[in-house]
């Protein structure tokens, strides 16, 4: 089976700012980046930014982020030596496992966190990234950021 | 006066001698006794209690029993004279309190001291392991737990194969195979224990003949049945180690959960392509206990994001270095040996020859492992991992 090289360290303060914007954005579907660090053998999440989704003709089950909000997360991110890592979105009354959809839309060299929502709340996150052969793997998703050697520096 | 005799009059002066009883009554004390006679001399009994360090060897490893300098240290043989020379040179080592047990082991014996038979390797087992023995981090106390072992591979495959012949020719006592598969000829380009003439027998069967050529004292166990919620407890009962060489989920689940619950280290590999990665999962360590496989991945992956070898393919030669690190942690939480991978993952890159080393922690709210968690039971593996999950 495909195996993970990497793991994504999404510090539990910023995962439930994340389920917090998803829950409130049920059923529709959210979506946003994340910031962070590239390190070896995964990223480490240091900011929840959340996005416009501009599919507004399948709100409920597709996204698109707003370019607008994508580049001045860039900007923001690199004005302080992040990057971003990451891009999230919701799956309302869905599994967080990517759909085809999903894949043909993502980028090698980042991670994509999916959130399962439904009307009960939050149901699991799970993050993923695509291999060179173009199939998503999941990656770990781990609360600590001892998880990685840091190479620029501590960056809390 | 001969050289001989002139030396061990100098030797009597320098070396304080104790009685055997008396030595007894220090070791009882807190005194390290230690038996510096021959295997053969020892194979036929030994003081309780004593460390058995050959005169040959001891200073390389006097350390290990007597880390304390100052401490006391006495000295036995046989007839009370190489234990003079001994003392000696725990003197010149730096050893401030070294005695030696005057009239020997024949006296312990006739003075009527506890004497035990200890475990020992016999001559073609010294020959066998004598590089294992070479080195004190192993030697014999190492080789004998290794004898004592036991050891579940969980598939006689890619990873099941180097696994088990590495652990056969180190002398692991005893190997339990369980796989329910037959030999295929396109499993030879990587699945070393088995041969072309092999082809349709049952692996495990094949497996066994072949680790029995290895080291015929090994004791092979083999079981022609696939893992399941009915037969794992049974099966991985007693075990030390689980060695999990599965190539599927639902195997990989179940022999994670029944770890969890019985409090066995797994350790765990897998290969796919050019790639592989291993790793322990246990969660039952004390201290510093690690993650399990539900941790890291409380759902399995969707079906359609999980292809096997058998549709994406492996390079032959990958399950052989995957499977020997496996086979490497093993024999090291065998003999309690260096830092076991737990905690940690391995992940081999073959066509850059990288290694990444990634720190998994634990999830205290796990299911499975979490704090305060009681084990929810086995489910039905093949179900969960071909449903859609949540």
């Amino acid at each position: 089976m495909v195996l993970s090289r990497t793991v994504l360290v999404l510090p539990p303060k910023l995962r439930a700012e994340l389920e917090e914007i998803v829950r409130g954005g049920y059923p529709l579907e959210t979506c946003g980046v994340l910031v962070g660090e590239q390190r070896e053998g995964g990223a480490v999440v240091t900011g929840v930014v959340s996005a416009r989704n501009i599919d507004t003709e399948h709100p409920a089950d597709r996204y698109e982020v707003d370019p607008g909000d994508f580049m001045a997360a860039d900007l923001a991110a690199r004005a302080v030596g992040r990057e971003l890592v990451a891009i999230w979105h919701s799956h309302p009354d869905h599994p967080a496992r990517p759909s085809e959809t999903d894949r043909a839309a993502a980028w090698s060299g980042w991670s994509y966190v999916i959130a399962s929502v439904g009307a009960a709340g939050i149901g699991t996150l799970r993050s993923w990234r695509l291999t060179d052969e173009a199939h998503f793997v999941e990656e770990p998703l781990l609360d600590q950021d001892a998880a990685l050697p840091a190479v620029r520096g501590d960056p809390r | 006066m001969s050289a001989k005799d002139r030396r061990l009059a100098e030797l009597k002066q320098l070396v304080p001698e104790v009685t055997p009883e008396e030595a007894e009554a220090r070791r009882r004390a807190g005194a390290v006794l230690i038996d510096v006679r021959e295997p053969d001399e020892v194979a036929q009994g030994s003081p309780v209690g004593a460390a058995r360090i050959v005169r040959g060897f001891l200073e390389l490893r006097v350390e290990d029993a007597a880390p304390d300098f100052d401490a006391e240290v006495l000295v036995i043989c046989a007839g009370g004279v190489r234990s003079l020379f001994a003392a000696e040179g725990l003197q010149r080592m730096g050893y401030t309190n070294a005695h030696s047990v005057v009239g020997g082991f024949n006296r312990w014996k006739s003075d009527g001291l506890p004497v035990e038979v200890p475990a020992t390797l016999d001559g073609a087992e010294r020959e066998r392991y004598g590089r294992h023995l070479l080195m004190p981090e192993i030697g014999e106390a190492g080789q004998l737990r290794l004898l004592a072992a036991k050891v579940l591979l969980v598939g006689a495959g890619g990873l099941g194969c180097p696994i088990a012949q590495y652990l056969a020719a180190a002398g692991v006592g005893t190997l339990t195979l369980v796989d329910d598969d037959v030999v295929d000829r396109s499993n030879l380009q990587r699945q070393v224990l088995h041969t072309d003439a092999g082809v349709g027998r049952p692996k495990v069967e094949s497996a066994r003949e072949a680790l029995l050529r290895l080291n015929p004292t090994t004791n092979v166990t083999v079981h022609r049945e696939r893992l399941t919620s009915t037969n794992v407890e049974r099966l991985f009962a007693g075990q030390d180690v689980i060695v999990d060489g599965s190539d599927n989920f639902p195997t990989r689940y179940l022999v994670n959960d029944a770890c969890v619950k019985l409090g066995i280290p797994n350790v765990h590999g897998s290969v796919f392509r050019f790639e592989g990665q291993v790793t322990v999962f246990w969660p039952g360590r004390s201290p510093d206990p690690g993650p399990c496989y539900r941790c890291l991945y409380p759902e399995p992956p969707p079906p359609e994001l999980a292809p096997s070898c058998a549709e994406a393919g492996v390079l032959g030669v990958l399950p052989g270095v995957i499977g020997l690190l496996e086979a490497i942690e093993t024999v090291k939480l065998l003999l309690d040996l260096g830092e076991p991978l737990v905690g940690r993952l391995i992940h081999y890159e073959a066509l850059t020859q990288r290694f990444t080393d990634l720190r998994l922690a634990r999830d205290p709210s796990c299911t499975y492992c979490g704090d305060g968690a009681s084990f929810p039971g086995y489910v039905d593996y093949e179900q969960f991992c071909s449903s859609t999950g949540s």
